[in-house]
């Protein structure tokens, strides 16, 4: 008789993992399109696009060690000296933690700064968390890699 | 009699809150103390070469970017440790500041690592970032990611 309970429980809890790993799948794939929405608006220079995707509390590293909050990465995004060319990011990877997803990464931007042209890669780590409905990121991290 | 019993009540209920944010206050300042401690725990579990308590507050998922840009699993990571332990002298942890969101915390600091590489001092300073998960009672870190002050 346990054994046909076992089997009952077994066939009942099925649907629910596949419907939670469905949610978990639909959650990643969210979380990777903010981070293609995040590279456009860093390319296009649109601060209130960006300004939606960074919670405002964000701790910014950049590939230099730099330091930043929201406002010195809004600025240095916007400043008129960096025209970026092209951002893309490769093999990304979400890990989930409830309300919490780490994202990493490897960003190739390529363009102009200071008048000189610019080509690096770099390895990223993101930490998003979800605000009732919509997801924010609080800190991202990048290092350089060889090219 | 009514004036003074709302009066009192109204004493009351400012008491709860006041408690009731002391106490949240209260939890506050110990998570942070808590995820402090860890991070020093780390950086002379690390000194030591003491792997078992390094692995111990890492998830098995973690996700480590190196300061050369290397990703590695918590299983590679304490391979590097171990071969680093080597040569590497001293860690310094200079400064941490700690962002709470609930049962997430960031924490970014800046280090120094003294050792001796092919017979070669070296002095390195870098940034981290390591993002701590609570589950249950404890924090675990599940991300973290290092690099080279350049600037």
């Amino acid at each position: 008789m346990w054994k046909l309970t076992c089997w009952f429980a077994l066939l009942a809890a099925t649907p629910l993992l596949a419907q939670n790993s469905s949610q978990s799948a639909a959650e990643e794939a969210r979380i990777l399109n903010l981070e293609n929405a995040w590279n456009q608006a860093q390319g296009q220079k649109d601060g209130s696009a960006l300004r939606m995707l960074l919670g405002p509390e964000l701790v910014y590293v950049d590939y230099d060690g730099k330091l930043m909050d929201k406002a010195e990465y809004l600025a240095k995004v916007q400043a008129p000296s960096l025209q970026p060319a092209k951002l893309v990011n490769e093999s990304m990877h979400v890990q989930l933690y409830g309300a919490v997803a780490i994202v990493s990464g490897v960003c190739h931007e390529t363009g102009v700064k200071n008048g000189k042209a610019y080509s690096v890669r770099m390895r990223f780590t993101d930490t998003w968390i979800r605000h009732s409905e919509s997801w924010m990121c609080v800190a991202s991290h990048s290092t350089l890699i060889d090219q | 009699m009514l004036h003074h019993r709302a009066k009192s009540i109204g004493i009351g209920i400012v008491l709860g809150c006041v408690s009731l944010l002391a106490a949240q206050a209260d939890g506050d300042q110990s998570a942070r103390s808590n995820i402090l401690a860890l991070e020093h725990a780390w950086d002379q579990a690390q000194q030591r070469g003491d792997f078992k308590a390094i692995a111990a507050i890492l998830d098995n998922s973690l996700i480590y970017v190196d300061y050369d840009g290397a990703l590695l699993t918590k299983t590679q990571y304490l391979t590097r440790v171990k071969e680093n332990s080597t040569h590497m002298e001293q860690i310094v942890p200079e400064q941490m500041t700690l962002q709470r969101f609930g049962n997430t915390a960031i924490v970014v600091g800046t280090y120094r690592v003294k050792g001796m590489e092919n017979g070669k001092p070296y002095l390195r300073r870098g940034r981290f970032t390591d993002t701590w998960v609570r589950t249950g009672d404890l924090w675990i870190c599940v991300a973290a990611e290092a690099t080279p002050i350049l600037h």
